[in-house]
């Protein structure tokens, strides 16, 4: 006698959506996993179910809400034992733009156990089915008792021909070379995924991917270019690897060449963009701090 | 008559958002209903002044996935106008082309969803394939499928070189000769007919009275467009016919979102004719002075408003909305009356309710 097991052809393997709150656009992009053929979770053995009982793998997106929490906990806890749990989205992880709110109770995990994260705002469909993957591959080996093979920072793109032709607007990227330490990144991250450290050599910039909702602004304002948008968008992983997706660089001090104290230079790129095309004169600018600077080219340290 | 109560929730309406009805019955037929909103309160109001106007660009266009071009944009066109910025004709274009894509793809992925509710599980995946068109092409042009991040104070931050346009008219080219076929099909198709004709109607006064918006007044005969009454942007410079159906049923109001979506596909292509040339921003960091504001727009739903007050900080000391499902589901009451329970998921599909929007 043949046992079905579920994702066998006979039975497939269910997924089942619980919405906490979110602005709907991971659940459309989630929709769209089961209406448009190229990216249906069909090719994956999986189908979506209405039943939470039925939940082999468990889509939680939005950030939490506090109005939403009680159902989603009863709904979460209805589902079977060994279900895989993936945060869709950023909004579970971190809140995303949605943090702190008097209305939001997020992170997920103070609530009930998450395995794999899909950032995006919204990950694109291609994103969800690698997702998937990862949280049909941590179900297959749970159920063998042995280790998941996938290994986690895996960031091959995955891609038939065709699917992939076009940038989408995925991972920050930091080129610390070209900080001036100015900030504005920061200023308008809606999100407040960047922060910036003061250490003693260095000004440390960090961006964490689980909170960036990947609208690019901070490289839209940064006047050098050290922001940058990739089209890096596979950012799936375990959960318990969600504070090592960070971007990252350090930005070291330099000693004024007028008096010594530390400062940070100004990047070529800075001066590029405020003179086009910099003489020496105006190189020597680079290396002095504000008051050197104001001594040098007006005789006086302006008050 | 046996009366009851039951409560659905988004598995039984068939929502992508979470939201609760409370329903009487009598018999099998609807008598009265209470919407249970605030699953989806994330607390905006509260947010928004905790934000700076930068922020709030990206966090607006988070209010609601759907219709999520037009949050930002009004926004800024409110924070413009506090500051007396003229955004510069080209970015008035552009803002306008994204405003066209998000109607289109928000107008098919409703209808879709219909298709789904009424067992045409062919068309539904039909329809979501030629809304993936938009999709691809919103990606393709903005870097994502949702979320375009196409406005910034002063004007756009996304440009249209010659390749992209000519990207973009293939494009449209391409959605004309299924959008046509789908109208026909929601206006026609005899199964399709039977479940949407006649079912869940909002009569001319009903509408006005509970002063319903978007597609769900047009499909009344309420000949009210924002683009058209008050026009903002570039609409004053293209052209368009209001989508007008009278019967008010939810066959009339997918004729309109289907014929908007024709529409749309001109107007996007007017803009691409007729795209001037020039800046795209009038000023990266504008200093917004203290006032207030009121921004109007057309969103996929209705008449988006937005209420803004300043101090001359770069923090808003109040930015209120109103949105258009508000209206909208409240008048859910006077559609669903005496009808069977069956029809409930259609009917409140119909309206294409928002309920990140709403609730928010």
């Amino acid at each position: 006698m043949a046992i079905h097991e579920p994702g066998s052809a006979a039975e497939p393997v269910g997924l089942f959506r619980i919405n906490t709150g979110s602005c709907n656009g991971c659940d459309v992009e989630l929709a769209v996993t089961s209406a448009v053929a190229e990216f249906d979770v069909e090719q994956l053995g999986c189908r979506y179910t209405e039943s939470a009982h039925e939940a082999d793998i468990v889509l939680v997106t939005g950030p939490l809400t506090v109005r939403a929490r009680e159902e989603v906990l009863r709904l979460h806890a209805a589902t079977p034992r060994d279900k895989v749990t993936v945060a869709v989205g950023v909004c579970p992880v971190s809140g995303g733009v949605f943090r702190d709110s008097y209305a939001v109770d997020g992170p997920l995990e103070r609530h009930l156990p998450v395995d794999v994260n899909v950032p995006g705002c919204p990950p694109r469909p291609q994103a969800l089915l690698e997702g998937i993957r990862e949280a049909l591959e941590i179900r297959r080996a749970r159920r063998e008792g042995s280790e998941p093979t996938r290994l986690p920072g895996d960031r091959k793109q995955p891609g038939k021909p065709g699917t992939d032709n076009f940038p989408a607007r995925g991972r920050l990227s930091f080129d610390a070379a070209a900080c001036v330490d100015c900030r504005m990144c920061r200023h308008v991250c809606a999100a407040g995924a960047i922060r910036f450290e003061e250490r003693d050599e260095s000004v440390r910039l960090t961006l964490w991917h689980n909170s960036c909702v990947f609208c690019g602004l901070c490289s839209h304002y940064c006047p050098t270019g050290a922001l940058s948008v990739t089209g890096d968008w596979r950012l799936d992983h375990r959960a318990t690897d969600a504070f090592r997706q960070i971007e990252r660089g350090e930005v070291p001090y330099a000693p004024c060449a007028g008096c010594g104290e530390p400062i940070i230079p100004a990047a070529p790129q800075l001066l590029h963009a405020a003179f086009r095309r910099p003489n020496p004169e105006i190189e020597k600018l680079k290396n002095l701090c504000p008051t050197c600077r104001q001594r040098m080219s007006i005789g006086v340290p302006r008050r | 008559m046996s009366t009851k109560i039951i409560e659905l929730g988004s598995h039984q309406l068939a929502l992508e958002e979470p939201m609760y009805f409370r329903v009487q019955l009598e018999g099998d037929r609807v008598a009265d209903l209470d919407v249970m909103p605030g699953q989806v309160h994330r607390g905006m109001e509260h947010l928004v002044m905790r934000r700076n106007l930068y922020q709030n660009i990206t966090l607006l266009e988070r209010l609601c996935s759907l219709c999520s071009n037009s949050h930002p944009s009004t926004f800024c066109a409110a924070v413009e106008d506090v500051a007396g910025i003229a955004i510069p004709e080209r970015a008035e274009y552009l803002r306008a082309v994204a405003d066209e894509i998000k109607r289109i793809a928000s107008h098919l992925f409703c209808c879709a969803v219909q298709a789904n509710v009424i067992g045409e599980t062919t068309l539904f995946r039909r329809v979501m394939e030629i809304r993936e068109i938009m999709q691809r092409a919103k990606e393709a042009i903005y870097g994502n499928r949702m979320d375009l991040a196409a406005n910034v104070i002063g004007g756009v931050r996304y440009d249209l070189d010659a390749d992209s346009a000519a990207y973009l008219a293939g494009r449209m080219e391409e959605m004309k000769k299924p959008l046509d076929e789908l109208y026909l099909q929601y206006e026609n198709n005899p199964a399709i007919m039977a479940r949407t004709a006649g079912v869940g109607v909002l009569t001319r006064e009903a509408a006005r009275e509970w002063a319903v918006v978007g597609p769900v007044a047009r499909a009344c005969g309420i000949d009210y467009d924002v683009r058209k009454k008050s026009p903002y942007g570039a609409y004053d410079r293209l052209e368009f016919e209001v989508a007008l159906q009278t019967a008010g049923d939810v066959r009339a109001r997918n004729l309109v979102r289907l014929a908007e979506a024709r529409q749309s596909v001109s107007l996007i292509e007017q803009c691409l004719d007729g795209l001037p040339a020039g800046p795209l921003c009038a000023d990266t960091l504008p200093e917004i002075p203290a006032g207030e504001a009121i921004a109007k727009s057309e969103a996929p739903r209705g008449e988006l408003m937005y209420y803004l007050r300043t101090d001359g900080s770069d923090f808003p000391v109040r930015l209120k909305w109103r949105v258009p499902s508000y209206m909208n589901w409240d008048a859910l009451k006077v559609m669903l009356k005496g009808e069977p329970v069956a029809n409930i998921p259609l009917i409140v599909n119909s309206i294409d309710p928002c309920i990140a929007c709403t609730d928010r």
